[in-house]
């Protein structure tokens, strides 16, 4: 199984997972799920305190994965450090062998569960990607120069069902000019759309991952309708997911992100997909299967 | 305007403990404008007090309180009714209570109101901000509207993932910044200044405390 730099910049069609590390220290059922998805995946996102919650960091959990045999992606975000703090880490994570990183603003500590937190920011996600870009060149932020430079592989997100769009587009462009190499997008499930969006996205030179939320049930596709902003799940699949019933609707659920995968790849969409399967990680080796990969 | 709000009554009455008389000082700007420190809000004030048996031996709206040397000059005419006080409590923002902290030196002053944010009056008594003093405006790049401000997260180049039909995910009650950035630069014509990436900022202009002295100009012989 190549790894994601090989596997994108070979034109494989890639594939990624995420997992969340757990608040506390008892990280065995993640590092069993993630043992399921060895040699099925070309690499696996380390969220940081995913929804501003507090969980272990991302960066010992990516080494322990890398040393599972995983190749990491270390999800970094700019709301819990300042510029010193995230340049030590991507140091600190390249010295741990990690080799790529996911660049990202973070969600704001009003959704997590330390509202009452001094929310950082002092960089955001564009400025994120020209400070990885600057320490691969040799290079701080203040224009110091390194005894060794990082060797990190930039991604960022995109939200490609954003309402208004262009402000989005406009990022995204911003995105590619300080580096990034790769995108994994919010979760799709128009496809219509994402084509319109890849249309656009294709004119850059850089990889996309089409992000595949995994629908657990209707009421998961309803409360993603209601609550996520950039997420819009048709009504065809939630109708789909209530008549598959209480029981069914897992089953149906990994049908649909089975299905979303095959299209993608067969019809060359996207260069990839990102299966976000939110606790459910073991589900991920049979959502592949049932796409005809691996 | 510095934009104030009363503190819980029960607030102020706990930081009086152990005082039995207090002089009042409003000011006349902005906490007048924001009904914190007007002289409606010191008789209130002073009811309130007295319904509890404190003393109160004077009160006085100073025209700015946050100019120290004018509001000195100002409470000379009270300086019986200050002396014969425990304390002062101050009904301003944060600048005016310490602007007593400076004048009285041997006197306890305590703040009535919470300092809240510099903001703009857009409807009677409805304040919005719109700035944070952050030291180095850049909104001559994002259309006039501070993203430094009016985004929750202060992006600085475009919005993030939770921009939602126009608002915010932060909360429903705040427009998405980049989205009213967007729209300002298309309808006037600068879109493609919004494509520049604007670098990190500078935050020691914002460096606490700041002193800031305006020069004398040379007199021209």
């Amino acid at each position: 199984m190549k790894k994601l730099k090989e596997a994108l910049e070979a034109g494989e069609f890639t594939i990624t997972a995420e997992c969340g590390p757990p608040k506390g220290t008892d990280i065995a059922e993640m590092l069993e799920h993630a043992k399921h998805l060895l040699g099925k995946i070309n690499a696996i996102n380390v969220t940081d305190n995913q929804s501003a919650v507090v969980r272990i960091g991302s960066l010992p959990v990516c080494r322990l994965l890398s040393e599972m045999g995983h190749d990491p992606i270390f999800q970094l975000t700019c709301r819990d450090r300042n510029r010193l703090a995230i340049q030590s880490d991507l140091m600190g994570a390249h010295i741990l062998g990690i080799k790529n990183v996911l660049c990202m603003t973070g969600d704001h500590v009003s959704a997590g569960d330390h509202k009452t937190a001094k929310p950082v920011y002092d960089l955001e996600s564009v400025q994120l990607l020209q400070t990885v870009a600057a320490l691969n060149g040799g290079h701080d932020l203040a224009g110091n120069e390194m005894k060794g430079a990082t060797n990190l592989y930039q991604g960022a997100v995109v939200t490609p069902e954003a309402n208004p769009l262009e402000p989005q587009m406009l990022k995204f462009e911003k995105k590619v000019k300080a580096g990034a190499n790769f995108f994994q997008t919010q979760a799709i499930y128009d496809m219509d759309n994402f084509k319109r969006f890849m249309d656009r996205a294709r004119k850059f030179n850089v990889k996309v991952l089409a992000g595949i939320l995994l629908l657990k049930n209707a009421g998961m596709a309803n409360f993603l309708n209601k609550f996520v902003p950039g997420i819009t799940v048709p009504q065809g699949l939630i109708d789909r997911l209530k008549a598959a019933g209480k029981e069914g609707a897992l089953d149906c659920g990994m049908d649909i992100a089975a299905e979303q995968v095959r299209i993608i790849k067969e019809q060359g969409i996207a260069d990839g997909a990102h299966v976000m399967a939110i606790g459910l990680e073991n589900k991920v080796p049979e959502i592949l299967k049932r796409a005809g990969i691996a | 305007m510095i934009v104030s709000k009363a503190k819980e009554r029960q607030d102020v009455i706990n930081m009086l403990e152990g005082v039995s008389s207090v002089f009042l000082l409003g000011c006349s700007e902005c906490a007048s404008l924001c009904g914190t420190g007007s002289p409606e809000a010191l008789a209130e004030m002073k009811e309130s007090l007295e319904s509890i048996g404190k003393k109160v031996t004077g009160m006085f709206v100073a025209k700015t309180g946050c100019q120290v040397l004018g509001t000195k000059v100002e409470l000379k005419a009270n300086k019986e009714e200050v002396d014969a006080a425990d304390a002062i409590l101050v009904m301003s923002c944060g600048a005016g209570t310490q602007s007593m902290v400076e004048v009285f030196k041997d006197k306890k002053v305590y703040p009535a109101n919470d300092t809240a944010f510099l903001g703009n009056m857009t409807r009677f008594q409805h304040f919005d901000e719109r700035c944070s003093m952050c030291g180095e405006c850049i909104i001559d790049k994002t259309g006039g509207i501070c993203p430094v401000t009016t985004c929750p997260k202060g992006i600085l180049n475009g919005p993030c993932g939770g921009t939602n039909n126009g608002f915010c995910e932060v909360s429903p009650d705040i427009e998405c910044a980049w989205a009213k950035i967007y729209a300002r630069m298309e309808r006037t014509g600068e879109l493609e200044k919004m494509k520049q990436i604007i670098p990190p900022k500078d935050y020691s202009k914002k460096l606490s405390p700041k002193v800031f002295v305006i020069e004398k100009k040379k007199e021209e012989k």
